[in-house]
């Protein structure tokens, strides 16, 4: 110590003196990472901001101009944007004008110097009618139409009820039971009628099975064979049983005995000697006229839905009413194949007299259009009708895909961190499975395509069918399994280090058998054989193959989240499971996984942000432009895993750039997108919901 | 007899010698073994044990005897294999990569190390509390029923005595007694510790394994547990490795010095702290080397 002292004073006087040089305060790079942080919280806002703003202003309504140019041409419009052309320095204005079935744009572009006159006029409306888009017009006429004579095509006498300045008020008085009359026919239609008809398919698919089971062949193994096999079994099940009483059999011998009791189960289950085959002769003309009893049933309610759907749609025609466009004098037409027939009442969804209104009024409005975009289906032209089938399907989906990715994904990081030996294999595996983050979607959407909807959904459609084995070779393919594990099982009890590759092979081996084992088996015909093949029912596009391809999308980020969860659980704590006398297992299961489940929550909050914006996989997989019924719904079995479904993604491509209207869907593209947004928000507010709640419950452990 | 040579009578143990320098110039050496450690009835008895940790070499040929019902301290300098001798009795160190062992540790006459020992079972019959407190992320109830949720027990009734019981012998039964669905997170360090405790005896074991307990607790934290000690004693056989000297002589019978992997000098505390038949093991204890 005191030698020490000496020589701190004993140095040189002339040393100079430490300093601190200019850049080690770090100031410029605290001005560049705070410069950074504002660009990207900018980008941020920037994005919000717009898609907020733009998706938000969709549906409220602005005022109705009435625009007449130098050319004497006069229209009703929507001012939407302004701006000066670049070429000509001319001031241009953009309006919506609707009225697409008269031979216009949705929208169009005008020379402010050629505006002449532009005026508010109070009874201009704003129609939203089922099938065309926007109109925009003022009411002269509503008429009815007298019931048709007794068969005859000829001239129908019409009624006016209201002409001129009434005509609005008439209208907006009939407007509510036109609607009822709409949703009836519309329930009649798209859900009474196809229940009743998907019936009779069914009870048409029944006939067909049992026709097909009449032709089945006989059984493979006979009450002899299966009687050997059950004393076999048993014995086995007794010397385990005695076994583990007494504690003589040496565990080695364990895995062989329990796998070949295993083999003879599944003997049992599969041939089962002690069932009667399908019925034939008597009692199978018994079901068929059973089921033809049911079908004539059936068919009667259909009519009876069909002429009420006829009558409906009948009263449904009588009520017209005239809007007149400005531009070209003409009315709205009922539909474009017959432009001398004005619209019928109940085309009209709302009409709305927007210059008239006060903000309340319009607040209102604003409110029901969103309420509408909300609540309904979409129409069969793209940007029609609303989005709630859409919305339905990616809360769907993406659920789906999160129930599907976390349990693989967490047991796969759990092998891969507790059990398995941490070495050059387990490297490999592990960057093999951050590379998989890296592939793009599209090779994902790819490869459930061909893996999930047509080999895996084929097979669940139809079985193996030529790529089953015969019944002799199975049998021989499940002793190989049986065999196996047995071996491994043995050799891995027995101990010893080199023994390990041994037991790998073997396991690897029994798996791969296993597998061909239940890709070939012949007792399996497929769940849905009578449809093929004209109609797959799990081996096409579906909900079910597009989560499970999103789930593989996602499976890298939750196994990376849990390994690191799993980590961070701290080695004492495991320490004092095992203490305790607890094996590896109950030490994973009841200590170290509910540590680590934040984490793991995390990883699945990732997961399901990454899931629910993705949309080029699923064009190949399972979304569609317009979906024929929701993926749940209250018939079993509830979720239909096999339905193609819609997804606010895609929903954003199909209405954007699929439609042949793009100028008229364009701002539902924002509104759509703002939604897409929000439910993604809303999902993950959740997931960090539940997250926070399994923190305190743990009391705010490890991760 | 080997290097160890453990069993001589304590009398030939020169009592002036040169036990440390032969230890870290691995000369033969002997332990001074008092004859109180050997009479009555062992609960577990090393005999000639010795532990590798991959080539390097953790314990040398320790034999020694632990009697029933008393409290038995293992005191040294750090890094003298007082740990890794108590994780031996339960089989601890079998997780540690390439370990290997040699010679026996018998409990209850049954040598833990030989073959087809069922580890759980073992570790099912001792009791052990770590040197941080290690409560699990789950109810305070649930950390101290543990060890008999994984044995099984499911009757509410029977866990719930046993639980009591437990958290009396710990002395914490009073302060949680009603917030015992409440996390264990939530508990103070020394309170954890006494919870770890009554984890450890909630399933009545043979022996308590104690490493360093009071190493992360505050001075009034550490009196209670060492009070605590003192209690369960009466009950149970306690191995407790500690770096405090003064613990070690107030809670202890039995204390045993060790140093590099050896057992240096092992008799009852009092004899160790005030008339220690080895000169080093004085130094130790009085502070003048260690």
């Amino acid at each position: 110590m005191t030698s020490a002292r000496g020589s701190q004073s004993d140095r040189p006087a002339g040393r100079t003196k430490r300093t601190t040089p200019i850049g080690a305060g770090g100031e410029p790079s605290v001005w560049l990472m705070g410069a950074s942080l504002i660009v990207c919280v900018g980008l941020i806002v920037a994005v919000s901001v717009l898609i907020v703003r733009r998706g938000a202003a969709t549906f409220w309504p602005r005022p109705i101009e009435r625009i007449t140019l130098e050319s004497g041409e006069a229209f009703f419009g929507q001012s939407v944007e302004r701006r000066e052309n670049t070429k000509t320095g001319a001031s241009e204005e953009r309006f919506r004008v609707g009225n697409r079935d008269l031979g216009q744009d949705s929208a169009r572009w005008v020379d402010t110097e050629t505006i002449t006159e532009r005026s508010a006029p109070e009874g201009a409306r704003l129609v939203e009618r089922d099938t065309w888009g926007l109109f925009f017009g003022t009411v002269e006429r509503v008429e009815r139409l007298a019931p048709p004579a007794g068969g005859g095509a000829g001239e129908r006498s019409v009624t006016v009820l209201a002409e001129g300045a009434e005509a609005g008020a008439v209208l907006d008085e009939l407007l509510p039971r036109a609607a009822e009359r709409r949703r009836e026919i519309r329930a009649i239609a798209a859900s009474r009628i196809p229940a009743v008809e998907s019936r009779i398919e069914s009870a048409r698919l029944d006939r067909r099975a049992l026709l097909r089971a009449d032709g089945d062949d006989a059984r493979g193994l006979g009450w002899g064979a299966f009687a050997g096999l059950v004393v076999v079994g048993g014995l086995a099940g007794a010397v385990l049983g005695a076994a583990r009483l007494r504690r003589v059999l040496p565990s080695a011998a364990r895995p062989l005995v329990w796998s070949v009791l295993l083999a003879i189960l599944l003997a049992g289950w599969l041939e089962r000697p002690w069932q009667s085959g399908p019925p034939t002769g008597p009692a199978l003309e018994r079901r068929l006229v059973e089921i033809d009893e049911r079908v004539t049933r059936l068919e009667a309610r259909r009519t009876e839905l069909t002429d009420r759907l006829g009558a409906l749609r009948e009263e449904d025609a009588r009520e017209r009413v005239v809007i007149v466009d400005p531009r070209t004098g003409r009315f709205a037409p009922a539909s474009q194949s017959s432009p001398e027939d004005p619209m019928l009442i109940s085309q009209v969804i709302r009409a709305a007299e927007i210059n008239a209104m006060g903000f309340g009024d319009r607040l209102g409005l604003y409110g029901a259009r969103w309420g509408d975009f909300l609540s309904r289906a979409p129409g069969e032209a793209p940007g029609t009708g609303g989005v709630f089938p859409v919305i339905l399907g990616t809360v769907v989906l993406t659920l789906l895909l999160t129930v599907s990715v976390v349990p693989l994904g967490v047991v796969a990081a759990l092998y891969m961190r507790e059990y398995a030996k941490q070495g050059l294999l387990t490297s490999i595996v592990r960057i093999a499975i951050n590379n998989l983050a890296g592939v793009p979607s599209i090779v994902y959407g790819m490869f459930g395509l061909g893996f999930f909807c047509y080999f895996l959904g084929g097979w669940i459609d139809g079985g193996p069918g030529t790529a089953a084995v015969s019944r002799a070779s199975w049998w021989w393919i499940v002793a190989g399994v049986a065999l196996c594990v047995g071996v491994a099982g043995a050799i891995a009890a027995l101990g010893g280090k080199k023994r390990a590759t041994v037991v790998g092979l073997l396991w690897a081996g029994a798996a791969g058998l296993a597998a061909w084992a239940v890709f070939a088996t012949p007792y399996f015909g497929g769940f849905f054989p009578e449809k093929l093949p004209e109609q797959p029912t799990f081996g096409g596009r579906g909900i079910l193959w597009a989560a499970l391809t999103l789930a593989l999308l996602t499976l890298p980020v939750v196994i990376v989240a849990t390994e690191e969860a799993v980590a961070a659980v701290p080695g004492s704590m495991r320490e004092g499971s095992l203490g305790c006398g607890a094996t590896k297992w109950q030490t994973i299961r009841r200590v170290v996984l509910p540590s680590a489940l934040p984490g793991v929550m995390t990883g699945a909050i990732l997961a399901m942000a990454r899931g629910a914006g993705e949309v080029a996989p699923l064009m190949l997989v399972g979304a569609v432009n317009l979906a024929p019924a929701p993926p749940i719904s209250f018939e079993p079995p509830f979720l239909h895993g096999d339905r193609t479904f819609m997804h606010l993604g895609f929903h954003i491509y199909s209405v954007g750039f699929q439609s042949p209207d793009v100028e008229a869907t364009e701002p539902l593209v924002w509104t759509i997108t703002l939604l897409l947004v929000l439910v993604v928000v809303l999902l993950n507010i959740g997931a960090v919901y539940i997250r926070a709640r399994l923190r305190s419950k743990f009391g705010g452990s490890a991760v | 007899m080997t290097a160890g040579g453990a069993m001589a009578k304590i009398e030939d143990v020169p009592e002036r010698g040169s036990a440390l320098d032969d230890i870290r110039e691995g000369r033969p050496f002997q332990s001074a073994i008092h004859a109180e450690t050997l009479s009555g009835d062992p609960v577990l008895k090393a005999e000639e044990f010795s532990l590798w940790y991959g080539a390097s070499r953790a314990l040398w040929d320790v034999t020694m005897q632990i009697p029933r019902g008393k409290v038995t301290a293992l005191i040294g300098p750090s890094g003298c294999g007082k740990s890794t001798l108590l994780r031996s009795v339960n089989r601890l160190n079998d997780l540690v990569e390439g370990v290997r062992t040699e010679g026996a540790i018998n409990l209850a006459g049954e040598n833990i190390y030989g073959p087809g020992v069922d580890v759980i079972e073992l570790r099912k019959r001792l009791g052990m509390v770590f040197q941080k407190p290690n409560p699990f992320p789950m109810s305070i109830f649930e950390n101290v029923v543990y060890p008999l949720r994984i044995d099984g027990e499911r009757r509410r009734s029977v866990l719930r005595e046993a639980c009591e019981e437990a958290l009396e012998g710990s002395a914490l039964l009073k302060e949680v007694k009603d917030r015992l669905d409440e996390s264990a997170m939530g508990l103070s360090g020394g309170q954890q510790q006494r919870l770890c405790i009554a984890r450890a005896i909630v399933a009545d074991p043979e022996v308590l394994l104690l490493d360093e307990p009071c190493s992360a607790l505050d001075p009034i934290a550490t009196a209670r547990i060492e009070e605590l000690i003192h209690e369960i004693s009466s009950r149970y056989t306690v191995l407790i490795v500690t770096h405090n000297m003064q613990q070690a002589a107030r809670v202890s019978d039995m204390t045993a010095f060790m140093y590099l992997g050896r057992l240096v000098e092992y008799g009852p505390t009092d004899r160790i702290f005030q008339n220690p038949r080895l000169t080093e093991t004085e130094q130790y204890v009085t502070g003048r080397f260690g």
